[in-house]
């Protein structure tokens, strides 16, 4: 019974080591995929500075259903009703795993390194054809084949302006949402510069806003809806000027020569004719009449921000849209509630030098108008009694699935969720999962047995033991000689010495067989016949 | 442990949601967690073998091809039903099962006990043991299975067969070889007084001497003439060379046979029976009478089994200063495979004891399982014959002992060569 114990014991002391060292090997292989050192940013779901908490909540203050998105895009594909969906990616920080796949010529392929896979792409780009909308934040990150897909190229390289905040840095620049660029004057931007959105204001004829339609209605704050952040003095005061401001942003181009997934391209943002791009990223601006060795850098303006619709109309009824901006830290917490931020006497969001020394404080901007705007223009309901209000089935999706997390653990159900997703989405990993599905079920066919029956078995092993090699020494005829030799000795009570001492002649009088007393006397060959005979002749011999 | 059945369960119900899955299917995929689901609820519900096995045997010891009465007594000592609990109690294969099982499937409730009853035939001589108890639960659907067992085990001896021996067989043709009772002058079991001596612990009381204790103040006991017709040796061939033949048939179990049926025989009798073994080393069984000898001789020879290569004259030689002088030597061998034996007759003869050689035909026995050609045949016959003509010759009494002939018939043949 002890010894029962003991090897319990050391099964399970086997069973804990195989775990651990298994364990400990699928830690670092998701190490490998986990970058633990970053901090993690631009999440939805945190809410620090550089989080996006405070646009979350002002969605869910709406009465907006918001989800997140920790797998892969390729859920996308089972949206319900993707017209009352917005998807939004801020900061695509992470790469995908490398998972080999079909890309579109029907190849196997391995991920590229732009953060998302094919198919993922897919998936966001037959979502936004099904009707949804898109939002893609960005800027040095890894969402340039999204962009691609529509056409769109994100440069990577930092741009500057001359619209920037001075009271901060060069880093933070305006960007005014209008067809044409803004300008400064002195610190602040000109308002002799300033227009309107270009669609929103619905100076194209058609898409203008929807908040727009309530503008100048009577109502309380709690009626106005989604058009809430255009609610002042009791009623609705709808404004169509945007002057964001962005914090380290790049630059978007037209890819010449590509036709996205949608024909209808439009530039919506602009920098200023002044702005430069450091092409080297050596920190220093050099341009010149031609791009060269010396003069590297670029100079001009740049685009800021495109969108991208299905339709002219660029109406969430008529199809979907997507817009991409050069800045993937447009909605963070500090700029998007600036109000939260600055305050000294209920800093949300932490010390800063504006809350301590009133300095570089975040100067007063309409992210968060614009934000919401692009959330009401999407989900806003379009039945009749409904004006201002969500639909029912809107939701906003946040796409957190390339965030680093700070949890060893998050990280790691992200990546679980996200294989999940990958073997019951993409094609290749579809087929190889079949493949594994059939390989189980075989397994379990081929060795999973149930326990035998028990039932007793008699057996008693019948063993034979003999010398089969003696056989044949016995019918030598050498053999048979000694033998009966020996018997003629037996028979006449001899000793050995006796026999060996006898004359030949008295052995041959003592035999008195004159077959057997050749054979005993003189050695010669014998054919098998007369073998045959002589032992049975010895055989008879002497019983007489 | 997983049956088969909630193994394709549960590959089922993964499969069934990850196409799911794939083909965003909420059906299949509620199906599947139902398999799932199912196989976590049955895990619950399962039964156990906290129960207490007793087992009866109808006796410790048997003689070979007797029959054993197994009862086994299962008593759920647990506050749970077994569920469905398989019992198996493991038998020896060398047993054959006669009458009843000995497994059986029961659903004990709480202090409820059940019977397990069978019989078993013991073909084979030797020591055994019946057990351990080995018990299966499942739970309700077949889906999982515990084996276990508990370690309850009963040893049994089955000693050789023992050979009704006519004493005419023996009187007939050996009559001077016992001589009738005498009481031999050394001391131990018998009824004629021999000496006293000082009580040692152990001593019986009724055997001591109250008047020599009055006389001399000191416990005193008589001791007694060993009352014995004489003292006989048997030797036993238990060497590799003595498995020749079949499991049921060969020299050593025909020998064993032999050597059981003489000392009961000669036990009887109230003569001292010794045994020696021999096979790569000597086991030594003094002379003694009584039953506590039949007892001992018995269990040394069910546990023979051939092995090694020893001399007959190495045990003639270690054994002869032990050996009483002029007492009858019985040696079972086939006497193949060792040249000493004519010697080691001869030594024994030439001190005046009588010497009987039973000899297993050993290449009869090879011919139960070889195809011994004719003339090879013919000619080891010869050399058998040859050998057991010397031993004769050395004034042993031999005897060819075939296969298929009885101990009382061969006894009948004993001759001199």
């Amino acid at each position: 019974m002890l010894d029962n114990i003991n090897l319990n014991y050391r099964r399970i002391g086997l069973q804990v080591a195989f775990w651990s060292v298994l364990l400990v090997l699928l830690l670092s292989v998701l190490a490998n995929f986990v970058n633990l050192s970053n901090t993690n940013q631009l999440s939805a779901y945190d809410d620090d500075w550089n989080d996006m908490s405070a646009f979350r909540q002002d969605i869910k203050d709406m009465g907006i259903q918001t989800n997140s998105l920790v797998s892969s895009p390729l859920l996308l594909a089972d949206i319900e009703d993707p017209r009352n969906t917005t998807y939004i990616l801020a900061g695509v920080e992470r790469d995908t795993l490398s998972l080999p796949q079909f890309d579109s010529d029907g190849f196997i392929t391995i991920a590229s390194e732009d953060g998302y896979s094919p198919s993922e792409i897919d998936a966001i780009v037959e979502f936004v054809d099904a009707g949804g909308t898109a939002l893609i934040l960005d800027d040095y990150g890894f969402a340039g084949s999204i962009a691609q897909a529509y056409g769109v190229r994100y440069t990577g390289y930092q741009l500057y302006d001359t619209n920037y905040v001075e009271e901060l840095d060069f880093n933070y620049v305006w960007m005014c949402i209008q067809s044409t660029p803004c300008g400064m004057n002195g610190s602040s931007i000109d308002p002799d510069t300033i227009s309107v959105h270009e669609r929103w204001s619905g100076s194209l004829g058609e898409g203008a806003h929807p908040c727009s339609l309530l503008n100048g209605q009577t109502m309380d704050l709690d009626d106005a809806g989604l058009c809430a952040q255009h609610w002042k003095d009791g009623e609705i005061q709808y404004n169509a000027t945007y002057q964001l401001l962005l914090n380290n942003i790049t630059a978007l181009e037209l890819i010449p020569g590509v036709s996205g997934a949608f024909n209808d391209v439009s530039i919506r943002a602009v920098t200023s004719n002044e702005a430069t791009v450091d092409v080297n990223g050596d920190g220093e601006i050099w341009v010149g009449n031609e791009q060269n060795s010396e003069t590297p850098d670029l100079w001009g303006q740049f685009n800021l921000s495109i969108e991208a619709c299905a339709e002219n109309s660029c109406d969430p009824n008529d199809g979907g849209r997507i817009v991409f901006m050069a800045d993937g830290s447009a909605l963070i917490n500090a700029i998007y509630d600036y109000e939260g931020f600055n305050d000294p006497n209920n800093p949300l969001y932490g010390s800063n030098d504006c809350v301590t020394n009133n300095t570089k404080c975040i100067p007063e901007n309409d992210n968060r108008k614009w934000a919401l705007d692009f959330i009401a223009e999407a989900l806003m309901s379009s039945k009749i009694g409904e004006k201002g209000q969500p639909s029912e089935t809107a939701m906003v999706i946040f796409d957190e699935s390339r965030h680093p997390q700070n949890a060893l653990l998050a990280d790691s159900y992200n990546t679980v969720y996200f294989l999940l997703v990958y073997f019951t989405g993409e094609g290749l990993a579809m087929l190889l999962l079949f493949l594994i599905l059939f390989i189980a079920f075989e397994a379990v066919l081929i060795k999973k047995r149930d326990p035998e029956p028990w039932r007793h078995v008699f057996s008693i092993i019948y063993y034979g033991f003999g010398d089969a090699n003696r056989y044949t020494y016995y019918s030598k005829t050498d053999k048979i000689r000694q033998v009966f030799l020996s018997k003629v000795r037996n028979q006449n009570g001899l000793t050995r010495e006796e026999f060996h001492a006898m004359p030949a002649r008295e052995l041959v009088s003592l035999i008195n067989d004159p077959v057997l007393a050749k054979f005993a006397i003189e050695p010669g060959k014998y054919s098998l016949e007369q073998t045959v005979s002589v032992v049975k002749r010895i055989k008879a011999w002497g019983r007489t | 442990m997983w049956t088969r059945k909630a193994s394709f369960t549960f590959t089922g119900g993964i499969a069934l949601i990850l196409i799911g899955m794939m083909i965003a299917n909420l059906q299949m995929m509620i199906l599947g967690l139902t398999f799932i689901a199912f196989i976590v609820v049955n895990s619950w519900i399962s039964g156990h073998g906290d129960v207490e096995v007793q087992r009866t045997l109808s006796a410790d010891n048997l003689y070979k091809g007797d029959d054993l009465y197994v009862e086994l007594l299962v008593t759920n000592r647990s506050n749970r039903n077994t569920q469905l609990l398989e019992v198996y109690d493991n038998i020896p294969h060398e047993m054959k099962l006669r009458s009843g099982l000995n497994q059986m499937r029961l659903n004990l409730k709480p202090g409820e006990s059940a019977r397990i009853r069978y019989v078993l035939r013991c073909p084979l001589r030797g020591h055994f043991s019946i057990g351990p108890v080995s018990l299966r639960s499942r739970n309700t659907f077949n889906l999982g299975v515990d084996e276990m067992y508990v370690d309850h085990h009963s040893d049994i001896v089955i000693f050789p067969q023992i050979k009704e021996v006519e004493e005419a067989f023996l009187r007939s043709r050996t009559p001077k070889m016992y001589t009738g009772a005498t009481t031999l002058r050394t001391p131990g079991q018998g009824s004629e007084f021999y000496s006293l001596r000082e009580y040692v612990p152990g001593d019986p009381f009724k055997n001591i001497n109250w008047k020599a204790f009055a006389r001399t103040g000191d416990l005193m006991v008589n001791e007694k003439c060993r009352d014995a017709v004489t003292d006989l040796y048997i030797l036993l061939d238990s060497r590799d060379i003595a498995r020749i033949g079949t499991v049921l048939k060969n020299p050593l179990e025909m020998g064993t046979v032999s050597a059981a049926s003489l000392a009961a025989f000669f036990l009887k009798r109230r003569d001292s029976v010794a045994l020696a073994i021999f096979d790569d080393s000597l086991s030594y069984l003094p002379p003694d009478t009584g039953d506590k000898q039949y007892f001992k001789i018995l269990s040394a020879l069910a546990g023979v089994s051939p092995k090694g290569n020893m001399p007959l004259q190495a045990v003639t030689n270690s054994l002869s200063g032990r050996f009483s002088r002029g007492s009858p030597v019985f040696i079972i061998s086939s006497c193949e495979g060792d040249g000493t034996v004519p010697a080691a007759v001869r030594d024994l003869v030439g001190r005046g004891h009588e010497v009987t050689v039973l000899s297993p035909s050993s290449i009869d026995f090879e011919r139960l399982v070889s195809r011994i050609p004719r003339m090879s045949y013919e000619v080891l016959k010869l050399e058998r014959q040859n050998r057991l003509t010397t031993l004769a010759g050395s004034g042993a009494m031999v005897i060819d002992w075939m296969p298929d002939m009885d101990l009382s018939q061969a006894l009948m043949q004993v001759r001199g060569y």
